[in-house]
């Protein structure tokens, strides 16, 4: 996941590297899914990683539903 | 897995983020070994265990920690400065997500991938200030683990 200063950065980028355009994130969104992503303390022994379902869940919390976020 | 090698491995786990967290990378196998008085190679197969279950991302030679996510055990082109240390992430999510992690305040450096031009965000109070930009997430999803070294 990289950081571009605009839109048509991306693009540039995507053709420069023959990648089809992916997801686009606002900082603020990235933000969010940041701390729900990686808020949960991984030292803890109760500590897992989320089933698929619960990360589509987290997913369509931050309105991250499009096909491009299908976990399977 | 056997329930002792299931509790080392958690115990494990928990002594890499603790110690990625206080010291912004990952623990060798060396330390591992003396921190849990077992030989490298028991540590290496427990560090194999958790990357088999996508909870780290190993050095595909060494064994070693490359990705203790949103840790990184080696430079990038992503810099998370926090009061305590200065960091590696592996991503632009893993760079927002050791501020989230840790709970801190961060200044973050990284550049446009396309131009290279130099970016600073930085995290005040749970708010993201500075350069203004994108993040671009190229692979979907359901293909992330396939090679997340590239993702």
């Amino acid at each position: 996941m990289l950081f571009f200063q605009s839109e048509e950065h991306i693009q540039a980028w995507c053709s420069t590297w023959k990648m089809d355009r992916g997801a686009i994130l606002s900082v603020e969104q990235g933000w969010r899914l940041a701390q729900a992503w990686y808020g949960p303390d991984r030292r803890e022994t109760s500590w897992r990683r989320r089933t698929v379902e619960e990360a589509k869940a987290l997913f369509a919390e931050l309105g991250l539903t499009t096909p491009f976020w299908n976990l399977r | 897995m056997e329930n002792g090698m299931e509790e080392f491995d958690r115990n494990v786990r928990g002594f890499v983020y603790d110690f990625a967290m206080q010291r912004g990378y990952p623990p060798k196998l060396a330390v591992t070994a003396v921190k849990f008085s077992v030989s490298v190679d028991e540590a290496r197969d427990s560090f194999q265990r958790l990357a088999d279950a996508r909870i780290l991302v190993l050095q595909r030679d060494s064994g070693e920690i490359l990705m203790a996510n949103p840790f990184s055990a080696v430079p990038t082109a992503f810099v998370v400065e926090l009061d305590t240390y200065t960091c590696f992430a592996n991503c632009i999510w893993d760079a927002l997500g050791i501020s989230a992690m840790v709970n801190k305040d961060s200044i973050i450096k990284t550049s446009c991938a396309d131009c290279g031009k130099a970016i600073e965000l930085r995290i005040v109070k749970n708010t993201v200030l500075g350069d203004p930009g994108l993040i671009h997430f190229a692979i979907p999803a359901k293909h992330w683990w396939e090679d997340i070294v590239f993702t």
